[in-house]
Order: structure tokens, then sequence, then C-alpha cells
């Protein structure tokens, strides 16, 4: 059974075998059911998300927080201090500046690092300084991981969750995973064989425009606040789609998969250039 | 975990997506999956059905750059959204396999299986398709429903 609903920004796919039809609606329902809960927590966009609290009151306030976001931002730190700080989630001042995301009227917003939040309680959170978190890096491949956990609970075991481009392969069987060309998206490469895992791409090419007379995207050089702006796709596959769909943000700016963190987090890198050329391992 | 790559990935594996039609489900389906156990009437314009529990189902399609997709939209009778399932999404892009090389993979299946070949490739890796499209067909067909349908009748 195969069905998509428009979540996340994207489409979301779930292809799931092996139950009754009326069973199996249910499962998929429930994964859908969890990319939802998702989506409206973790939502830059969405007043009502946690995402938007944090970045309205937790340079003022502890802001308390679903237990799913929490744990979010604990992945997001673990990554960001295995990272040497290469997978910052704390980009938000960058991207409402070049207009990539909308400014709710926040106050003082500074350009920082992921370092100036805290944990002050299990779900509790503040900011030492007014920066903006956006969990856009991290929370798809997050809601791609509790769909599949959501329909492994219903008995599922076969299944692909594919949130526009990020994916996880539950079962016993290989998927073949193609990738798609950054460029020209009518043009696919058929990359390797997938069993119980993930792969994520990123690519600055989606996400390019001028503001301000300058070239950005919502790819940020952790070090330098600066957007990347050329045009490869950076493929992450790991054991889990939130590690997956973080690291390509890292793989983006380091080019190469040959750091130990890489090796660490079960994850191999791919980076695909644009048509005509070659698709290499990192 | 296990990620088998394919050796080296030369230029000549790169192809050309299918135009791949992936149906999710029919009308009728859809109709059953939104508002389970109800029936439905025309409300008189095409693509739009009145639910008998309340509401409405309409169907409505959307054209991107490189995609158009049906969609089917279930609207409570409080006027908010109950859910949204896309219907058909198609891919805008001839079918074609471009390199005799990549056409080697699928050696041992008949003639008649390679039209399938639409269905075997799915598993798509890359930076994040939008789904604005749907977001202002939403938009656009909420209106009509405030202009048009709201209040029954």
């Amino acid at each position: 059974m195969r069905r998509s609903r428009p979540l996340l920004g994207t489409y979301v796919e779930v292809c799931a075998e092996g139950l009754p039809e009326a069973m199996m609606e249910r499962a998929i329902d429930a994964a859908f059911g969890a990319v939802e809960l998702v989506h409206k927590l973790m939502s830059f966009h969405d007043l009502q998300s946690d995402v938007t609290s944090l970045n309205r009151r937790a340079a003022i306030e502890p802001v308390e927080i679903h237990p799913w976001t929490a744990h979010v931002i604990r992945r997001a730190l673990a990554l960001f201090h295995a990272t040497g700080g290469l997978f910052d989630c704390a980009i938000g001042a960058e991207l409402v500046r070049w207009e990539l995301l909308p400014d709710h009227g926040f106050a003082g917003l500074q350009s920082g690092r992921l370092s100036a939040l805290r944990f002050v309680g299990r779900n509790r959170i503040v900011f030492d300084a007014p920066v903006a978190i956006d969990l856009g890096g991290i929370a798809k491949g997050f809601a791609v991981d509790r769909a599949i956990a959501t329909l492994r609970r219903h008995g599922v075991r076969t299944a692909v969750v594919n949130a526009g481009g990020d994916l996880r392969v539950m079962g016993r069987e290989g998927h073949p995973i193609y990738i798609r060309d950054p460029i020209n998206p009518s043009l696919i490469r058929h990359a390797g064989v997938l069993r119980n895992g993930s792969i994520a791409t990123s690519s600055a090419a989606q996400t390019r425009k001028i503001t301000g007379g300058t070239e950005v995207s919502a790819l940020v050089c952790a070090a330098r606040h600066e957007p990347l702006v050329e045009r490869n796709a950076y493929s992450v596959i790991a054991p889990t789609c939130t590690v997956a769909d973080a690291l390509t943000k890292v793989l983006a700016q380091v080019r190469t998969g040959d750091a130990a963190y890489f090796g660490r987090f079960g994850a191999t890198a791919l980076i695909t250039v644009p048509c005509r050329n070659e698709s290499r391992a990192a | 975990m296990r990620w088998t790559p394919i050796a080296a990935v030369p230029a000549a594996l790169v192809i050309t997506v299918p135009a791949k039609a992936t149906v999710y489900l029919t009308t009728e389906q859809a109709q059953r999956a939104i508002f389970p156990g109800a029936s439905f009437a025309s409300a008189g314009r095409p693509g739009v059905w009145r639910v008998s529990s309340g509401g409405y189902f309409i169907v409505d399609r959307v054209v991107g750059k490189h995609e158009y997709i049906t969609y089917a939209i279930g609207i409570n009778p409080n006027g908010t959204v109950r859910q949204i399932e896309i219907l058909q999404y198609n891919e805008s892009y001839g079918y074609e396999v471009r390199e005799a090389s990549w056409r080697a993979q699928f050696v041992g299946k008949s003639a008649s299986s390679t039209l399938q070949l639409n269905a075997d490739i799915k598993n798509i890796s890359g930076a994040t398709l939008s789904s604005k499209h749907i977001t202002d067909g939403v938009k656009r067909v909420l209106n009509m429903y405030e202009a048009n349908l709201k209040g029954g009748r």
C-alpha cells in the first residue's frame, strides 16, 4: 500500500506491505500522524510551534517543549559537538536575514551558535543569547524515523518512508536507491542498494536565490555564517534518517567523507556533481 | 543497515526519470479514507461532493514546474481542513532510458515488464521537493469553499 500527503513543506510518501488492508490503513494513517506532529512542533513558519516559542522567548525565560522536540535538540547538540560545531541549527538569524524564513517579529535577533542553548530541565530550554534555531536540517529526518517506528509498532516489517528525498527503508529486502541530479531534476543516478537504513540529500541548488544583490541558500557555512552556493548534491547514508539528514549539512561544508565522525555515526558520504560529471564516493 | 554502492558510478548510469504516474488512491478510495462510512452527493460543481456526515470532499489539480498532482481535500462542517491525500503524482518528464549500460541492469525482465520500470524506480533521494503548489492549491480551494459552499446549499 502506497500513500502520499503534503507535509513538512514537501511530499511525504509511505509505502508498506505485509498487513491486511484495514490494518495497514490504520498503520499508515498513524505514521502520517507522527509526521504531522513533528511538522506542528518543529516548523519555523508556524507561530504555534515549539521552535517559534523557543525563538521568541527562550532568551527571556525557560521554555517548556514537547519531549520529541527536546529529543531532536539533544541529537542536534550531540551532532554539534561531534562535528566541531559544523552541524549548527542556530542559523535562524541568517535565514531570516536572507529572506528564506519568515521574521515573526523577533526582537534583537543575533547570529550565534547552538552552544547558546541550554537545557534547564528535562524538556525546558533557555538561550544565553537572542539566537534563533531552525530544525529544518534535522527534523525531516526525525519525522521519517518516527514514521518508520510507528509502522513497526503496528506490526509492519517492510516499508519505505520518503519525505521529499530523505528516505528510510525497513525490511529484509535491499532497495535500489537513486540520487537526483542537483541541477537537472529529470536526471537520476542509480547509487546503490540499501537495506534497513536511510539516505538524505541536500543541495544549495534547491534554495538558491538572490537577496539584496547577493546569492544565498539555506545551506550555511557554520564557521563564517555565509551561505553555501555551489551546486553539488550531498548525500549521507546512515542507520537513521535523523543522522543522515543532519550530516548532509556537514558534508556540504567539508566536501569529503574522511572525518572520523562519519564513521562514528555509521555514515557513508556520497557527493553528486551535476550532470555530465560523475558521482563519487566522498 | 547494509549499503551496497554501485562500484563506481560512471556518468553512463545517468538516466532520465520516467514519466512517473504514481497513483495512490482513486477518488472513491480517498472518499472512504477521509470520510469513513459517509455517502457523497455531487454539489453541482465538477470535483465537489457534499458529505452525508457534513462537510465537503473536493478533488483538485495543481501544476508545478516539474510535476502535476491530483489531490483530494476533506473539509469539516466547520470549514477546517480534515485531511489532504495525494491521488496521483505525475512527473512531467518523457519516459526514456538514456544509456544502454543502464538498460543492462534489467536483463532478464521481459519486454512487457520494461514498462513497469516506472514502478521500480521509486526510491529517489534528492534535495527536498517543495510542495508549495499544493499549499497554494489548498488556499484556492478554501477560498472557493468560503465564497460558494459555506453554509450548505
